[in-house]
């Protein structure tokens, strides 16, 4: 029950990370210029719930992030009551759980030999470790596994906008079609389909991958039950260090037990339920299927005061050293390709409000929440702009979007504080700047003679504008001289929005290009003599 | 004057006759009302009304329903049970103050004057630059669809057909559905400088009317700037010039780029409307191309005097 609630309230929060529908209703937003659009629904809630997350950015950044008295609360339950986030309100293991329950892939025996306490599952301490070494150090990497930045990613990224290319792509041809019935249900079914799905299609790099991953996580469940759950969650990890003073335990008389194996058949954690062996705290997930399927009563759940203590959570110190030997590698080898010592890659334009190279990597958690939020699609998971140590974290990409002048959605999303909340004001005046833009004369059609535009110019939108036309001539490929307006950028005004960029009719490679040389939060990346 | 006192029956019979006569003519004129406006020079004369807001406590719906009185009033373009379509400018995500766009006062006006007018349904339509739902909520034009109950058209690619414009550089295009799907279309603009056409006002307002490559479309901006005007009829052209931008069009983005200037113009002559709002920016419309070709190609006329001019000031 609280599992469908859970999951229910995670995909809602997901699909309301976006521009709240009804927001042009309110007109007190274009009367008062200080008023920024927000967004109503508290998006960033199951962030706030996740411990791993709470205190890698702790460890990491030095950072209290906002709520994370949800996930103190969570660690405290933990305490006491065992790992019930994953049986109750982790919306993966729900998801894993239905993955792995319905209409099981292994029978009987299989089942049981399956849910037979695994070495493997050492594994899930082995990168818990290692990514709370590597926070220590300055790199947080926790995201690409967290559970809760796992799902979002993969939902908001490929399974939605997946889905939603799909159905629009079935309406759009309905839409065109003669028969004015098929139309009306085309335009109905947007109506419907948009605020869910995304206005357009929706795009991000290397979305096809996070699909894929996501798909073959959930698949690894028909090998082994709740296989991310048992092997791979840091989150579970944590979680399970901290089962150990559990008050909620199992209780076993090995007397009535008939070796029948029905709880083992049906265990989700793998918590070696069977009367006779050591109960396993820390990787129990209190679904209660071992309870409910006990045919002679032999196992109970009591809660009992003081809290017995249960057997070590079991680690293996293969797992350990591993962990602490990677994760203290993973930041220098994150390091080596040179982009947070010397200058970054041009390419890499992050969102407004970022926190300067150094302290973004050490707090962003690669969710996809900025990314999914922006309404012109522009940001994207970097791939090798920001290098193997910000893989996955948010790019602009002006091609595919701009960065709207007035918007600062990103940074109210922001669940770390990697992109810092701004207000439009402080936007627009102090400037924030983004990044550059450069014109390629070779490509621009006024320079290179091949007809007039200034579109650049015009949706330039600082005042006063950071792209000047000055009436010159070129020369066009005929020979014939030309009377044209001919764009110059001025730097010292430009933000790096990339409007420009977005609109130039040059298609593929705009004649003019935004770089991030240029940006407010680096010191070392500018261009200017003064700022 | 005939002695003999009517009848009721033969007064009735007489209007039915006299009625049916008009109705009939009109019926047949109608396929050859664009050809005669086009080029006989219209039986009807075109009329171009300027609106002035001189008292500074002037009311902007007192100027809209004022100035449209002034042309015979709404009905005579509105009729009961139409649908109507307006077509704004909002097509930038900024507030209204920075005359980017049009004022939502204006908007909020005219959309009531329909509903009064008796339409079954106003529409407000515009191909918008920015994301559509933050110029919507921005330009305030999102809480003139709520507050009046109009129908605010999200615009997105299922809503655009290819259409033959049959203009001189343009052939087929992606036009934006519900501005061509109405029966009355109404062009509200606002009035602007730009940087390559010289100004944007009413035939310049189209280009928020089309999808495809409009980047493209500056590469020859005046003349596919008539070719989108020719295909779209409006019933009426009404500028919006009560804030006009002086500088840094068309974007604009500094109150600084604005100046007060209280105006409306409105007229169903496009050549003439974007002639009048010319001289609010004190440029001649001979130096302003399509206005020019505009005139070439028998839109309209830039000459004020073949039209019935009235000036209304409150």
């Amino acid at each position: 029950m609280s599992q469908a609630f859970f999951f229910i309230l995670f995909v809602f929060l997901l699909v309301e990370s976006r521009l709240p529908q009804d927001i042009y209703l309110d007109y007190s937003v274009a009367l008062n210029a200080e008023q920024d659009i927000e967004l109503d629904y508290p998006v960033k809630y199951f962030f706030q719930l996740d411990p791993l997350i709470w205190i890698t950015s702790l460890i990491s950044g030095h950072q209290w992030i906002t709520g994370f008295g949800w996930a103190l609360g969570i660690i405290i339950l933990t305490f006491f009551f065992g790992r019930i986030f994953c049986g109750f309100i982790c919306p993966l293991g729900t998801l894993h759980h239905m993955a792995s329950y319905i209409r099981p892939a292994l029978k009987k025996q299989r089942m049981i030999s399956a849910n037979q306490k695994h070495a493997s599952q050492r594994f899930k301490y082995f990168l818990l470790i290692l990514f709370l070494m590597a926070a220590l150090l300055g790199l947080n990497l926790t995201g690409l596994l967290d559970p809760i930045a796992f799902l979002f990613r993969s939902l908001a990224l490929a399974v939605f906008p997946g889905i939603g290319t799909g159905i629009k792509e079935l309406l759009d041809l309905t839409a065109q079609s003669d028969i004015k019935i098929l139309n009306y249900i085309s335009y109905g079914g947007e109506v419907l389909v948009s605020p869910v799905f995304g206005y357009g299609y929706k795009a991000f790099t290397s979305a096809w991958f996070i699909g894929i991953l996501f798909l073959f996580i959930l698949f690894l469940n028909r090998i082994r039950p709740r296989f991310w759950c048992r092997t791979l969650c840091p989150l579970g990890a944590l979680l399970g260090l901290f089962s150990r003073f559990s008050i909620l335990r199992l209780e076993k008389e090995p007397e009535k037990c008939t070796n029948c194996n029905l709880c083992l058949q049906s265990c989700q954690g793998a918590a070696s339920p069977v009367p006779g062996q050591e109960w396993d705290a820390s990787e129990c997930m209190f679904c209660f299927n071992c309870f409910n399927r006990c045919p002679e009563n032999a196992i109970v759940f009591k809660l009992g005061w003081p809290p017995d203590v249960s057997k070590k959570p079991d680690m293996g110190r293969r797992a350990v050293l591993g962990g602490l030997l990677a994760g203290v590698s993973f930041p220098f080898l994150g390091r080596l390709d040179g982009r947070l010592h010397h200058v970054s890659d041009a390419r890499l334009i992050r969102p407004p409000g970022s926190l300067p190279e150094e302290d973004f990597l050490k707090l962003c958690q690669r969710c996809g929440l900025c990314m999914k939020v922006c309404p012109t699609n522009a940001i994207n998971p970097a791939l090798t702009e920001a290098g193997m140590a910000g893989f996955w974290t948010p790019n602009l990409i002006m091609i595919q979007g701009y960065c709207e002048y007035t918007c600062t959605l990103c940074g109210g999303v922001c669940p770390t504080g990697a992109i810092r909340k701004l207000s439009g004001r402080e936007k627009i005046e102090t400037p924030i700047r983004i990044g550059s833009a450069y014109i390629d004369r070779g490509q621009c059609l006024p320079w290179s003679g091949n007809g007039p535009c200034i579109v650049c110019e015009e949706h330039c939108p600082t005042s006063p504008k950071a792209i000047h036309l000055i009436q010159g001539t070129s020369l066009s490929p005929a020979g014939k001289k030309v009377n044209v307006k001919l764009p110059y950028v001025d730097l010292k005004s430009c933000v790096g929005c990339g409007i420009c960029e977005y609109k130039c009719p040059v298609k593929g490679k705009p004649a003019i290009r935004v770089i991030a040389a240029g940006e407010s939060r680096s010191v070392a990346n500018q261009i200017l003599l003064e700022l | 004057m005939n002695c003999h006192p009517i009848t009721r029956r033969e007064s009735i019979k007489k209007l039915f006759k006299i009625t049916g006569g008009l109705a009939l003519t009109g019926v047949m004129t109608c396929p050859f009302q664009k050809t005669i406006s086009a080029w006989a020079g219209s039986t009807n004369k075109k009329f171009i009304i300027e609106g002035i807001g001189q008292n500074p406590e002037y009311s902007v719906k007192a100027l809209v329903e004022k100035v449209f009185e002034a042309a015979g009033g709404i009905g005579k373009f509105v009729s009961k049970q139409d649908v109507v379509v307006i077509k704004p400018n909002i097509s930038w995500a900024r507030h209204p103050d920075l005359a980017a766009t049009t004022n939502p006062e204006v908007l909020k006006a005219v959309v009531e004057l329909c509903q009064e007018a008796g339409a079954k349904k106003v529409r407000i339509a515009d191909h918008t630059i920015h994301d559509a739902r933050r110029c919507f909520a921005i330009t305030g034009a999102g809480m003139v669809a709520k507050n009046t109950g109009a129908d605010l058209v999200y615009p997105r690619p299922s809503l655009m057909r290819n259409m033959k414009l049959q203009g001189h550089r343009l052939d087929v295009w992606p036009v934006f559905l519900p501005l061509v799907e109405a029966d009355k279309i109404i062009n509200l603009p606002v009035a602007k400088v730009h940087s390559l056409s010289g100004l944007t006002l009413g035939m310049k307002n189209w280009i928020g009317a089309v999808g495809g490559r409009r980047s493209a479309l500056h590469q020859d901006i005046h003349l596919t700037i008539v070719d989108l005007a020719q295909f779209f009829n409006p019933t009426v052209t009404l500028i919006d010039a009560t804030r006009i931008m002086v500088a840094n069009g068309p974007s604009g983005g500094s109150r600084s780029d604005v100046a007060v200037s209280n105006r409306l113009i409105l007229s169903d002559d496009p050549v003439a409307a974007d002639a009048k709002a010319a001289g609010l920016f004190n440029l001649r419309p001979q130096d302003i191309g399509f206005m020019q070709l505009g005139e070439k190609w028998g839109l309209g006329t830039t000459e004020f005097q073949k039209l019935r001019q009235t000036k209304v000031i409150i």
